[in-house]
């Protein structure tokens, strides 16, 4: 147990390096959610077709675009899987004492750690146009534990994926195919009541939803009254996947 | 004592139609160097993927150390290092740093950690560049890292798939110096494949030949040089003259042992002196002119093609891995 904690680090650890050695890719992923909350935040808040219950809609969708970026970012982790699974490191990596779930876990929380400075750097452009956070460090500190474990279930769907998809363009596909439905039906850029019935059912069982649902009142609205279930479906969540992805990962290197 | 390696009556099916290895028996002792030769889909690094607890044989048992590799996986892997033959380092970090996330993996203490590594580092001849990303190194020197890797804990025994494929002869030599240091100081068994017919010549204290997923033969390399007995005559022909009824004519010859050929016609007979005029002869009245002829002694080659029949292609196969391995690399 303590070898498989200690092992989990080593993967946390090994992508700390990785992104102190080239970190381009935080910045070229920081593009597209900088435009959303930039350009399409205030458009449509001039509009104001959306009810936000009194927030503003840049301010509503911040958090929303932060998890989108990285829940794609973990999503996307399994290509590194591919690329690993194609170069003999994962064969390795499967023949050291290390358990297969801390490999699992530890991986998918490794992408955890990828994702937290991928949402730490939309901070700052938030702030400049004048999206108004909850002035609470500790709200901030929750809400960014809730991102390092919801993103590390992302990541654990991506290492699933992955031992079933094994080359790199069929990955790519399916993740697209996984990413979008789940933003669009989610609460990222409007109310699930807006939806119609049959996508509000499909919303109850988006992880994602519950995710942004906590992001959005530990920084934006400070309303911590659905808290609890959110943090409850994140850890039913995460168990789910890391047992799933732990079963499926040695079919990876067969 | 156990062997290192013990393997009875293996089996391995892919998708219920591909028989990699059909029946294979072998016993490996401790602390010595064992080559796996065998031409391309022989099932080589099966063997070893089975013997390294990654695959699950269809039949048939394996022990690492008398621990069966099914039943006692996660002990097998407390024992082994392994070198596969695809690039196995992160290009994006640099070589120390593979070796230390590495020796934390093996749980290697934090005391001895900084001199374990920089000893690796040192052996493998990689100490200047050791803070270098891996994807400004040279095949060669990726290969000597991952070599490295397998070093950082004194297993008992470690898995080398290919281990050398890819360096230049000067390389080669001296990660095998190395190596063999490595299994002198510590009693490691060293277990691998290899297309370098003279690397196991010269490294493997035992020769094991494998063909279409079965052990054909195995021995020190002397033995089997030996037991292909007397001399070969090779004659180097007129393309034209190679004729299949020529080669059964002289198979037929009762002092004939083995006769193989691969553009040129080697011959393996009992004393070279007393056959060669009459071989002359028969070449002479079926019509075939010779442009050359030579006398040796069997080599490690002739071995192979007696075994199994054909020459064990080198260069393509090595292309080939090195090409792929680059392609790795450049993601």
């Amino acid at each position: 147990m303590m070898e498989g904690l200690k092992n989990m680090l080593v993967m946390i650890e090994l992508e700390l390096r990785r992104l102190r050695h080239d970190r381009t890719e935080i910045y070229t992923r920081a593009v597209q959610p900088i435009l959303w909350i930039v350009i399409y935040g205030p458009v449509m808040s001039s509009v104001k077709a959306i009810p936000t219950s009194g927030v503003p809609y840049t301010d509503f969708i911040t958090p929303g675009v932060m998890i989108q970026t990285t829940t794609f970012v973990s999503i996307f982790y399994g290509l590194t899987i591919v690329w690993e699974r194609e170069s003999g490191i994962l064969k390795k990596l499967l023949v050291t004492p290390a358990s297969r779930y801390s490999m699992v876990i530890g991986r998918s929380m490794a992408s955890g750690v990828r994702a937290i400075f991928q949402a730490l750097i939309i901070l700052p452009i938030a702030v400049l146009i004048g999206v108004q956070f909850v002035p609470n460090p500790a709200y901030f500190l929750l809400a960014f534990i809730v991102i390092f474990f919801a993103s590390g279930g992302f990541a654990a769907i991506s290492i699933l994926v992955a031992s079933f998809m094994k080359t790199r363009e069929r990955f790519m596909g399916i993740g697209q195919a996984i990413t979008m439905p789940l933003f669009f039906a989610s609460n990222a850029l409007y109310p699930i009541q807006m939806m119609p019935p049959i996508l509000r059912e499909f919303s109850t069982f988006n992880p994602l939803s519950y995710v942004v649902d906590a992001v959005r009142g530990l920084l934006i609205t400070g309303d911590l009254s659905n808290l609890l279930i959110d943090l409850v479906a994140i850890a039913i969540f995460d168990a789910a996947l890391f047992i799933l992805a732990s079963i499926s990962f040695r079919r990876i290197i067969e | 004592m156990d062997f290192a390696v013990q393997v009875n009556a293996l089996v391995k099916v892919y998708d219920k139609k591909v028989r990699a290895l059909d029946g294979v028996d072998l016993d490996v002792d401790h602390g010595e160097a064992f080559a796996l030769l065998g031409p391309n889909g022989a099932g080589k690094t099966t063997l070893i993927r089975i013997l390294t607890t990654q695959l699950r044989p269809t039949a048939g048992e394996a022990y690492v150390f008398g621990l069966n590799v099914v039943r006692n996986g996660s002990k097998v892997r407390r024992l082994i290092s392994y070198v596969p033959q695809e690039m196995s380092v992160w290009t994006d970090i640099s070589g120390y740093e593979n070796l230390l996330i590495y020796a934390k993996i093996f749980g290697v203490p934090q005391l001895e950690r900084a001199k374990v590594i920089d000893e690796a580092l040192e052996n493998m001849g990689l100490t200047n560049v050791k803070n270098d990303l891996v994807k400004t190194y040279s095949g060669g020197m990726i290969r000597r890292l991952e070599i490295a890797c397998a070093m950082l804990i004194k297993p008992k025994i470690m898995f080398l798939d290919e281990p050398t494929i890819g360096l230049d002869p000067a390389a080669r030599k001296v990660v095998w110096e190395r190596l063999n240091v490595f299994k002198k100081e510590y009693g490691v068994t060293i277990f691998f494949n290899t297309h370098y017919m003279d690397e196991a010549d010269l490294y493997a204290d035992e020769i094991a030949i494998i063909n279409q997923g079965k052990v054909v033969t195995r021995g020190k390399s002397e033995e089997l040089k030996h037991s292909l007995g007397g001399e070969i005559i090779v004659f180097t022909l007129e393309k034209t003259a190679l004729k299949p009824d020529l080669v059964q004519n002289i198979r037929k010859l009762n002092f004939v042992k083995g006769i193989f050929e691969d553009g040129n016609l080697s011959v393996l007979v009992g004393d070279a002196e007393s056959t060669l005029p009459n071989l002359m002869n028969i070449l002479k009245s079926e019509g075939a002119s010779v442009e050359k002829v030579s006398i040796t002694k069997p080599t490690l080659d002739d071995v192979f093609l007696k075994y199994v029949g054909t020459r064990l292609e080198e260069k393509g196969r090595i292309s080939d891995v090195t090409h792929m391995r680059d392609m790795i690399r450049k993601g």
